[in-house]
């Protein structure tokens, strides 16, 4: 997919810059306490953290679905505001857990709606999209291996090809961002190595920077470039995948931990 | 023998005898009200029966194409209001849901303006029409309009507010609008639920448009009445049966549209 | 332009929606044409809408004593037809409950006795009761009573079949009888459904009882009729804040007690 507004990789500007974010939410809990981070263009970045760690905060904060309360966000050199909030979000994907797709919409329209935040008025409201758009959403079904379910409802469709449809959606939007919050925590091992595949494909290929959080130790070092780890709402690790030791791992985990924890052991 | 109820004290619980001992009470309280006279009830079975006796005639089987004239007015009438209700019930609707709504203060004040419109029955409604518009369907059909709006917009508002909030964040994360958030994400979630409202307004307003005709706002409503006044038992016979086909069939048809809808 | 290696979307399934869409349209053409409405005389009306409603701007409580009096025997008829629909409901819903009737034969007439008394509108089950009774609200509280029981008496009949059927199961093996199965294990299973669906009904009747007057009923319902009659717009304005204010308490107090339910 060519993106003709990017600058290449070389670029100085990092994709995400943090300059000690914080966030508190209304009811006064502390999710995540100030840090600051900066991502550069085309990392494959992996967020490990325990149950309740702050992982889902830090995607949120990322694209203002909840804004941060202290410290500023920049995406792509722009700050993030209520202001550029839109356009941001227009540029970054978000794939998400439980997929958040709309299961009474076909295939199609689900992947169409990552061309919404380009196409304000009254067409995009009847569900009209120009040939154009049409277009994109096909190349993007295609990239994730799903042209034949195009009129599909969506809610017909296996985990995994539901996956599949919201990294669909992600393309469509023809993104310098995907943020994926738990993309394969409700899929099995083998579905989720192929989505995990395709999204370091997309990473590698079209150099869009990837925000990956994941319970699996095993999948963060096979895929990612760098590691954030996240306790309490804390920054606690962050470094390449292989200085992810015992160490660093109960730092991240909390201390009773001796080896790599299970999937199934991080989520207790 | 003495009888005990299955409590720790012996005797049946406060909630199970307290609400029916206040309907009892508040029945006798208000019986002078409704003018409740044993005598008169006893005398009544006798004269239903005689009024029912009177039924067993020949149907004036020459009214028959007046009759399909004023059925068809009836459903043309019930079927006119519904889409205009519907139509209006949509925007109205949507500014009631808490999670579409702009803003809190419009939420509450539609509500309220909602429950306002859906208190007085059609009846109602259809005198004030009728003695500003004269006689006719066109009263009528505001009438019901005007009543059902208050019901459909409750809830279309309600079956969007239950809908998923997942599939919402998915679609406000790509930058949508809240226009495109509403037709992408909730209007499809709701829109089982919006058809089902739909039919069964149908059917409400069937039953309604069926005695609207009493204070002359169109429909069969106003030959049953005459009929009734006139004692023409052969014409009653015929409206009364033609009423119960009509509104049993669109009952059966409206459950299983229902059903089908919940089901997939 | 998608490129050419990729493949092709497989034919798009046609949507009946424009077949419906069309079929709706004609449908309110024909209605439209039937009933000779024109939306000149509707644009019209509406101007004469907004004059006539200024009529009923200044509302003329001189009789309020007599309007509460009359909004008291419309709750007061609205509250023995509900009452009557609930002792109607109570008798024939376990007959209309599939797993509880007797058998096929009282089952069935159970089931078409509900749906007979649904069909037939309140209004002319009134008109029928004045005509045996004569008029008053006693003849309006019946009509009430026997048509609700019918939707009254198919919901709870419906829901004592969606009641899990091992329940009435374990009774019956205890040796237990019909009527003490629906006593022990149909009722309280669906009690609290029913007592909601009970004061949705008298909300439904209290507005009815409003108009019942119209065919000689009782209630409020004639009196309002009257005063449009003379065109009295004062009197008939105070009669419907009566009515109004009356309906939204009764509204607000049964949406209180539904949700204390739950
Ligand atoms: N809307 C909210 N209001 C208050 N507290 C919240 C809210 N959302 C999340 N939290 C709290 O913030 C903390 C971090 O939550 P978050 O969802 O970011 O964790 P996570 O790392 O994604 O966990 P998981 O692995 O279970 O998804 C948790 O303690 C959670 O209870
Ligand atoms: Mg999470």
């Amino acid at each position: 997919m060519k993106r003709p507004d990017d600058a290449g990789p070389e670029t100085s500007v990092p994709a995400i810059e943090l300059v000690d974010v914080g966030k508190r939410y209304p009811n006064g809990f502390v999710a995540l306490a100030p840090l600051s981070l900066a991502v550069p263009a085309g990392q494959f970045l992996g967020v490990l953290g325990a149950s309740g760690a702050g992982k889902s905060t830090l995607m949120r904060v990322l694209n203002g679905l909840a804004p941060a309360t202290s410290g500023e966000v920049r995406v792509g050199g722009v700050t993030l505001g209520p202001r550029t909030q839109r356009a941001i979000r227009a540029r970054t994907g978000m794939i998400f857990q439980q997929f958040n797709l709309v299961g009474r919409l076909n295939v199609m329209t689900n992947v169409l709606t990552g061309r919404l935040s380009h196409r304000r008025g009254l067409p995009s409201l009847l569900h009209l999209f120009p040939r154009d758009d049409h277009d994109i959403a096909h190349e993007a079904l295609a990239r994730v291996g799903l042209v034949e379910k195009a009129w599909e409802r969506a809610d017909r469709l296996s985990g995994g090809q539901q996956q599949r449809v919201g990294i669909a959606r992600a393309l469509a939007q023809q993104p310098n961002l995907i943020l994926a919050d738990e993309p394969v925590a409700s899929l099995d091992p083998v579905t989720s190595a192929e989505i995990l595949d395709l999204l370091r494909a997309i990473n590698r290929r079209d150099g869009i920077t990837m925000v990956v959080s994941l319970h699996q130790v095993d999948y963060v070092r096979r895929y990612a470039d760098r590691v954030i780890g996240l306790h309490r709402g804390e920054l606690v690790f962050d470094d390449v995948p292989g200085r992810l030791d015992a160490a660093a791992l109960e730092r991240i985990y909390g201390p009773r931990r001796a080896a790599p924890p299970e999937p199934a052991d991080a989520l207790a | 023998m003495r009888w005990r109820s299955p409590t720790r004290s012996g005797f049946p619980p406060a909630g199970l005898w307290l609400a029916p001992a206040g309907i009892v009470v508040a029945l006798i309280v208000t019986a002078p009200l409704v003018e409740v006279d044993v005598a008169r009830l006893a005398g009544a079975p006798r004269k239903l029966v005689e009024f029912l006796g009177h039924l067993v005639v020949m149907p004036d089987w020459d009214y028959l194409p007046d009759l399909w004239q004023k059925m068809r007015e009836t459903l043309e009438m019930s079927f006119l209001a519904t889409v205009i209700a519907t139509a209006l019930s949509l925007p109205l609707g949507v500014l009631a849901a808490r999670n579409a709504s702009p803003h809190p203060a419009v939420f509450h004040a539609v509500r309220q303006l909602l429950s306002v419109m859906r208190a007085l029955p059609e009846l109602v409604w259809a005198l004030v029409f009728v003695s500003a518009l004269g006689l006719g369907p066109l009263p009528g059909i505001m009438a019901m309009a005007f009543v059902t709006v208050g019901f459909m917009g409750k809830a279309f508002a309600e079956a969007i507010e239950v809908a998923d909030p997942r599939p919402v964040e998915g679609v406000t994360a790509l930058g949508a609008s809240r226009g495109q958030v509403l037709s992408f994400a909730l209007l499809p979630q709701a829109m089982p639920d919006l058809v089902g409202t739909t039919v069964y307004v149908l059917d409400h307003n069937v039953r309604a448009a069926a005695i609207l005709g009493l204070v002359g706002a169109g429909g069969i409503g106003y030959d049953m009445v005459m009929a009734m006044r006139l004692f023409e038992y052969e014409r009653i016979v015929l409206i009364a049966l033609a009423i119960y086909v009509v509104v049993t069939l669109l009952d059966r048809l409206s459950d299983r549209l229902r059903a089908r809808l919940i089901h997939g | 332009m998608a490129d050419a290696s990729i493949a092709a979307l497989p034919p798009k399934p046609r949507g009946f929606f424009p077949l419906w869409a069309a079929v709706g349209v004609a449908l309110v053409w024909t209605a439209v044409h039937d009933l000779e409405l024109s939306f000149e005389a509707l644009l019209y009306g509406i101007d004469d809408m907004a004059e006539y409603l200024g009529r009923y701007r200044a509302p003329d409580f001189a009789g309020l004593p007599k309007m509460l009096t009359l909004m008291a025997q419309t709750l007061a008829t609205a509250l023995w037809g509900t009452a009557l629909s609930i002792a109607i409901a109570f008798v024939v819903a376990p007959f209309a409950a599939r797993p509880l009737a007797p058998n096929r034969v009282a089952y069935r007439i159970a089931r078409e006795f509900l749906n007979v008394i649904r069909a037939v509108p309140d209004m002319l089950l009134a008109l029928v009761f004045v005509a045996a009774l004569g008029l008053g609200p006693l003849p309006g509280a019946l009509a009430l009573g026997v048509h609700t029981a019918g939707f009254l008496g198919k919901f709870c009949a419906e829901n004592m079949e969606r009641v899990e059927p091992g329940l009435y199961e374990a009774l019956s093996a205890t040796g237990a009888g019909r009527a003490q199965v629906v006593m022990f294990a149909a009722w309280p299973s669906v009690v609290r459904e029913t007592a909601g669906y009970a004061l949705f009904i008298f909300d439904r009747n209290v507005r009815m009882a409003s108009v019942l007057g119209l065919v000689g009923a009782g209630g409020i319902g004639l009196a309002l009729h009257d005063t449009l009659r003379l065109f009295d717009f004062g009197r008939s304005s105070a009669l419907i804040i009566v009515m109004l204010a009356t309906i939204v308490a009764i509204d607000l107090l049964s949406s209180w007690l539904r949700a204390r339910l739950h």
